[in-house]
């Protein structure tokens, strides 16, 4: 078991991932899990997006104009990707300073998600209000 | 995953390698959901959207193929009080995510809608 730990940590503590994480000491391993699990939370919170804008286009046909659902689907599948990508980021982030201690930094995508997402609501919101019945 | 006779035990009360593979496991059915939405493209985009169906599920099946390693590796971060983050897995999955939103929305965008 020990010899299997040592030889992973060999070869997956070689080249990129060194440079990546940074110098430092390894944080308690239930910290490390605890920032899997965020992370992950933020990659399913990202595949949930994605759905939307794919749902948005292919389910909305009856009930918006087709611009509209193109820039609703479009909106929804950008951000997706923003998360997407930023959830890595921000994991690197979280565990480059756990392997520091210094204090965590701050999630850049959360305002992300909370501005886009009050976005996406007002549109469709004023589009209910001022679409003709 | 339920538990394998073979899964060696640690003495973490938080849960902490059980709770982690839960989480792999959710986002492998968000995964699975995202591959069911995009397979209602495929009768307006096309075959390309099959590519994306492809990718969402393949990215799934990666996932759960190593569930148990990373399990039995998370046990053994536990009991050594050490672990090394598991970066290819990170940026593996995000880079799934990205790829998917990005095809889609050229789907989206150039992909003309027929039928």
């Amino acid at each position: 078991m020990e010899e299997d730990l040592a030889a992973s940590h060999s070869r997956v503590r070689s080249g990129i991932s060194v440079r990546l994480l940074g110098g430092g000491t390894e944080p308690d391993p239930r910290f490390t899990l605890a920032n899997e699990r965020t992370f992950l939370a933020w990659i399913r919170t990202s595949l949930a997006l994605l759905a939307g804008g794919v749902a948005v286009e292919a389910f909305m046909a009856d009930f918006f104009g087709p611009e509209l659902r193109k820039t609703i689907a479009v909106l929804l599948l950008v951000l997706s990707l923003s998360i997407g990508g930023g959830s890595f980021v921000r994991w690197l982030n979280v565990e480059r300073s756990m392997r520091r201690k210094t204090p965590l930094p701050l999630p850049l995508i959360a305002p992300i998600l909370a501005v886009a997402a009050v976005f996406v609501a007002t549109v469709m919101v004023v589009f209910v209000i001022v679409r003709p019945s | 995953m339920s538990p394998q006779r073979n899964t060696p035990s640690h003495g973490d009360s938080g849960l902490q390698p059980e709770r982690t593979d839960l989480a792999w496991g959710r986002t492998t059915l968000s995964l699975v959901v995202a591959a069911a939405t995009f397979l209602r493209w495929m009768p307006h985009h096309g075959w390309f959207v099959g590519t994306l169906v492809a990718a969402a599920t393949l990215t799934a099946v990666a996932i759960e193929v190593n569930r148990k390693h990373r399990l039995h590796r998370s046990i053994q971060g536990i009991n050594q009080e050490t672990m090394y983050p598991d970066i290819a897995s990170t940026a593996a999955v995000s880079a799934a995510v990205v790829t998917l939103a990005a095809l889609g929305t050229y789907v989206v965008l150039f992909l003309p809608i027929h039928g």
